[in-house]
């Protein structure tokens, strides 16, 4: 009963407001940027580990876990920097451990 | 027990004379080779400016060393020592055999599915060189 419910009620508006709908649709603001005013192309980033087909994160090379870390020496998040969730993974590791040999500063000396 | 794999890193004193490093280097060697256990490797790496100061230290002299070994204790002893010694101001052994295992398979893994693309119709590529080679003959 349930499922004959549902598409009756979807079904209901559809037909009245298929009149408008192709011009509503196309002005509307909140939508994907095609034509708006408003639309900010943003840069999809990727994974640099992915780019370069890396298959270990070496703790040894400070200068490549550097740029993943913030001044204040905090590692930075994935929105961030863009690295896919199983880099990210690792990457944390090897920072981790990177620290432990004062390779990276657990935080930034003021 | 199969045989594992450690990185051994340890930083000395930046004022230590070479001669005492390398001592601590071949002690090292001496008690791994003791139990039984081998160093692959050794690498100097130098004086290198540390990420924050130890024992009020800027800068250290990294010594990173290349373990196998079939048994755990012998890590307990190499850090005991490097624990006792003056010169030595910090330490780190990490497992890696496990790590560097995934590594390889991920490779074979890679390897293969890029010796089976070329051709699209065969099962499974027998050897990577295989499909290299299937590669070449078609371009």
């Amino acid at each position: 009963m349930a499922e004959q419910s549902a598409p009756q009620q979807h079904g209901g508006p559809g037909p009245g407001s298929s009149g408008p709908r192709p011009q509503g649709g196309g002005g509307r603001p909140g939508g994907p940027a095609k034509r708006g005013k408003r639309s900010f192309v943003r840069k999809k980033k990727v994974c640099r580990f992915c780019v370069d087909k890396a298959d270990f994160i070496d703790y040894k090379k400070a200068e490549i876990l550097g740029a993943f870390i913030q001044e204040r020496g905090k590692i930075l998040p994935r929105r961030m920097t863009g690295t896919c969730a199983r880099h990210q993974r690792w990457l944390t590791v090897a920072i981790k451990r990177a620290q432990n040999i004062a390779l990276l500063p657990f935080a930034a000396e003021l | 027990m199969e045989e594992r794999q450690y990185d051994l890193i340890f930083i000395c004193r930046p004022d230590t004379p070479e001669a005492d490093v390398d001592k601590i280097i071949a002690t090292i060697e001496h008690a791994a080779a003791e139990k039984g256990d081998k160093i692959e490797k050794t690498e100097k790496w130098g004086r290198k400016r540390m990420a924050y100061p130890v024992h009020r230290l800027r800068e250290g002299f990294y010594v990173f060393m290349d373990l196998r070994s079939s048994h755990g204790e012998v890590v307990k002893e190499l850090e005991r020592r490097l624990k006792v010694s003056d010169v030595v101001i910090k330490y780190l052994t990490v497992r890696v055999d496990e790590e560097l295992k995934r590594q390889a398979k991920l490779k074979r893994h890679r390897e293969r599915r890029a010796a089976r693309r070329p051709r699209k119709t065969a099962p499974a590529a027998p050897s990577p060189a295989g499909g290299e080679q299937a590669a070449a003959t078609l371009s």
